[in-house]
């Protein structure tokens, strides 16, 4: 019985649609299927008749040509029947003489039609040769750039998955659980882009503040004795949330930990509030 | 069971599966190709053609030239909307069947997919060599690849019985939806991905999936009896 999942995979597989770890799992059902692989067959028959969909083009007349002419290069021509030679016949009564030119005639023209016979076969089998040489050179260049294209493709998929892997690696990413004994359940995520200097925080529940306080985030990073000042911000009113791209004022190295304190309007130089959220 | 061809020039199909409702064998004489009606019919009489080749027959490559070049030709040429990349395709498609005929089985399907998948392949193959892939990632939309346009009438010379399946193509793809249409069309000629082609017509990909699929199967089911 195939399924609906089955007979999708199946559709895309008609068009060679599928890629990677998709295709390489239905490959595995269809070894295991001789019914999926029926209807394979049978979507890829209705796939192939969309040729006939194609604007009508008559290929040129002198295609046909090439390609039986290249099709006999490949093989060799089918060997052309020649008459039987006849046997010449010299009448009795011509003299002695006469028999001893024609011979000689004979025997110089048998030798020189031998050499050109051979330097024609020679010419026609180089010209084979030269022929299959060039398809086969013709094939292998499509055959070189199918491949430069796939490996063209495969380095650039793999370059910008190690390009994302790497910027991932590269990236710190806390999570500031709350500390706040009446909003416990107050959240935020930093994550912080070293090589940008930048980083984003997503805030989620944390209460709305007076008028005349504001939340500062503070990076910590060792190499300075006091926390960075990373900006301040304030939280929608309803939801308690806040989405800022945030700074810090002085070039981090190494963040240990992100914090928020909770200050007056405007930030303070050094922290002076209590720390409302703290990355492990 | 396998093939002598390159796996790169194989369909995925025919790497090792069994799928063909028609019988085995090649026949031992096949009928003209201009009297063939019925897909069965016309499989065996390709696959007999196929046979003679394996065995060296030329005038059996000239037969299945005749028979097939029209819509192997007019499928490369829409893919690489190129005449002379168009007529290499199709000399090495001819070529490459020629020199692999012996391998050919009927049970694994037909000779006219098979045909039609090389030349796609390296239609494809060859399109996504060029250099303007961007190009025509940005530029070119649905309908330049031919079904909402006039360039996809028939040529009044065009031979009948393979003008015939032609107009039930087209008839049957213009019973679909327009969006399963432009689906069918793109995964088809384009060579672009199904990530790509979701990009190009602007919806997820879950959606784009479920159009070819539910565009094929209509194909299907409508041209059950005419391919």
């Amino acid at each position: 019985m195939i399924d609906d999942r089955q007979e999708e995979l199946a559709s895309l597989h008609a068009f060679d649609l599928l890629e990677g770890a998709e295709r390489e799992g239905f490959v595995a059902e269809l070894s295991a299927s001789p019914e999926l692989r029926g209807r394979v067959a049978e979507l890829r028959a209705v796939a192939a008749g969309l040729a006939h969909s194609a604007p009508d083009s008559e290929p040129p007349a002198e295609l046909r040509a090439r390609v039986l002419a290249s099709a006999s290069a490949r093989r060799g021509a089918a060997p052309v029947a020649l008459p039987p030679a006849r046997t010449p016949r010299v009448p009795s009564w011509v003299p002695w003489l006469m028999a001893a030119c024609l011979a000689a005639a004979a025997l110089w023209s048998r030798r020189e039609a031998a050499r050109s016979s051979a330097e024609v076969a020679a010419l026609n089998a180089q010209e084979r040769v030269a022929e299959t040489a060039l398809d086969q050179t013709r094939d292998q260049l499509s055959e070189a750039r199918r491949q430069l294209s796939e490996s063209s493709r495969l380095v650039a998929d793999l370059s910008a998955k190690l390009r994302d892997e790497g910027d991932l690696a590269h990236f710190k990413i806390a999570t500031l659980a709350s500390m706040l004994g009446n909003s416990p359940e107050a959240l935020a995520v930093a994550v912080w882009d070293p090589s940008r200097q930048q980083g984003v925080l997503t805030v989620s529940k944390l209460p709305a503040l007076a008028s005349e306080k504001d939340y500062q985030l503070w990076v910590i990073d060792k190499q300075y004795p006091n926390p960075v000042n990373a900006g301040v911000f304030v939280v929608d009113p309803v939801t308690g949330e806040a989405h800022i791209v945030f700074k810090a004022d002085k070039h981090v190295d190494s963040i240990a930990k992100f914090a928020v304190s909770l200050e007056r309007k405007g930030g303070v130089p050094k922290a002076e509030g209590p720390i409302v959220l703290l990355s492990p | 069971m396998s093939f002598a061809l390159p796996a790169s020039q194989l369909p995925a199909a025919w790497t090792g599966w069994e799928a063909s409702p028609v019988a085995r064998g090649f026949p031992a004489r096949m009928m003209p190709t201009d009297e063939i009606g019925s897909p069965e019919a016309r499989a065996r009489a390709y696959a007999a053609l196929l046979g003679r080749m394996a065995n060296g027959d030329r005038d059996a490559l000239a037969e299945l030239y005749d028979s097939l070049s029209r819509p192997l030709y007019a499928t490369a040429r829409h893919i690489l909307n190129d005449s002379a990349e168009a007529q290499d395709v199709v000399h090495d498609v001819f070529l490459s069947l020629w020199e692999n005929a012996s391998a050919f089985d009927m049970r694994r399907g037909a000779a006219f997919s098979w045909a039609v998948t090389l030349t796609r392949n390296r239609a494809i193959d060859r399109l996504r060599t060029r250099a303007n892939r961007a190009r025509l990632l940005g530029d070119s939309m649905p309908e330049d690849l031919g079904y909402g346009s006039e360039s996809g009438g028939i040529g009044a010379g065009e031979r009948a019985e393979m003008g015939d399946r032609a107009v039930a193509v087209r008839s049957a793809i213009a019973e679909l939806p327009a969006e399963q249409q432009r689906a069918l069309e793109l995964a088809f000629f384009s060579g672009l991905t199904q990530k790509e082609i979701a990009e190009k017509l602007r919806e997820p990909i879950g959606t784009i999936k479920a159009r070819i699929r539910r565009g094929l199967i209509k194909l299907r089911d409508t041209l059950a009896t005419r391919l």
